[in-house]
């Protein structure tokens, strides 16, 4: 069985730390999509909020460097929205726990693991930024400390359901790694309920591809 | 990878297209006067509520907007066909509502009612506009709470003329 889901979470995650950027609360009885693929790993997160200060969702999100994929229950607490007439801001706490297991021929089997980190954010309809954070131990198969900042502006104000272009630049640290802080350019496109990031970390040549669609 | 990205940049970018209809419908001379000016507002759960009492239509704005600043109804198809039908219009200003996602939210939670006949988010003026079905009602109470259901505050509600920015 556990075979069975690996499976069908890495055929779904075929496309690339993974910590969710966009909205990880949604409105109430709302459900969320987010794939995210970045220098290291990709993962797929499906959410539901049942209230609006929190979400759960399913995660699965493979390590390609570590060749491990992980599967956890992943709750999302909106801790505090800061609102303004032209502005709003997020604090957001988010945990998972589930299991890792070997992938593409990793003999270390499966352990249980669990992760955990907090997130903020802050934009206007010109201005972004944000800062995320997160800690995984995945048992057998180490541990691993991540978080990123980034900071955007819009080139142009779109009206609703215009097509919103976003030009960011995310700066994001893995103590743990060989080039542990790269410099990632990124472009945002947002359109209903449709947002799409693209970007490139040159650092490990490495391509970020994040993909948010909310029902 | 790289002729990828830029490929796509170029392709997306191609696909910019104005789409929302914002148009007043009035002026107002004696405009209703609200207290959004407190852009902190997160301490703040007041919501006030504005009417004026008479209707002088005059000639149309651009955007939804009164001369003062207050958001007035966005007029969209859905919106002036619920008008015709006779509905009765609200129009909110919400607070945090900087993205389509704010406005997805509120036209799922609002439009999920069955006193709502239409509903439209409009980014520029950082306004909700509703026109209830013939016959129903919405509380204030009852608006701020979606709103709450949605994510978002609402600061201040206007109904009828002062929605629609007509007044004496």
């Amino acid at each position: 069985m556990s075979r069975l889901v690996g499976t069908v979470a890495l055929l779904l995650l075929s496309l690339n730390s993974n910590i969710s950027t966009a909205r990880p609360v949604s409105y109430t009885g709302g459900v969320t999509l987010i794939e995210e693929s970045d220098r290291q790993s990709t993962s797929l997160l499906v959410h539901f909020t049942p209230a609006h200060q929190w979400s759960i969702g399913l995660r699965g999100e493979h390590n390609r460097d570590q060749d491990y994929a992980l599967y956890t229950l992943h709750p999302t607490w909106l801790a505090k929205r800061w609102f303004g007439a032209n502005h709003q801001g997020n604090l957001y706490l988010h945990g998972g726990v589930g299991v890792a297991t070997g992938v593409n021929g990793n003999p270390l089997g499966e352990d249980i693991a669990a992760h955990g980190g907090v997130m903020a954010d802050w934009e206007t309809r010109s201005l972004f930024a944000s800062y995320r954070s997160r800690y995984l131990d995945a048992g057998h198969f180490g541990a691993q400390f991540v978080h990123a900042a980034r900071a955007g502006f819009a080139p142009y104000i779109g009206k609703t359901g215009d097509l919103h272009t976003w030009l960011m630049l995310e700066i994001d640290h893995r103590p743990s790694e060989r080039i542990s802080m790269t410099a990632t350019p990124l472009i945002r496109f947002f359109k209903g309920p449709v947002l799409l990031e693209l970007g490139y970390t040159f650092s490990v040549n490495q391509p970020l591809i994040n993909f948010t669609y909310r029902l | 990878m790289k002729p990828l990205f830029l490929i796509s940049v170029m392709t997306l970018n191609l696909l910019i297209t104005p789409t929302a209809v914002s148009e007043n419908i009035g002026h107002s001379d004696a405009h209703s006067h609200q207290d959004v000016s407190a852009n902190e507002s997160d301490s703040s759960h007041d919501v006030h509520h504005h009417q004026s009492h008479s209707v002088h239509p005059v000639e149309s704005e651009s955007d939804a907007t009164e001369p003062d600043g207050q958001a007035t109804l966005t007029r969209t198809d859905e919106i002036d066909r619920a008008l015709a039908a006779g509905g009765a219009p609200i129009v909110a200003d919400v607070l945090g509502v900087v993205c389509d996602f704010c406005a997805i939210a509120m036209n799922k939670i609002f439009g999920d009612q069955p006193e709502v006949a239409a509903v439209y988010v409009d980014l520029d003026t950082k306004a909700l506009s509703l026109v209830l079905s013939p016959s129903s009602s919405l509380s204030d109470a009852a608006i701020a709470d979606l709103a709450v259901q949605a994510g978002y505050r609402i600061a201040a509600i206007r109904r009828d003329e002062a929605a629609l920015g007509v007044a004496l």
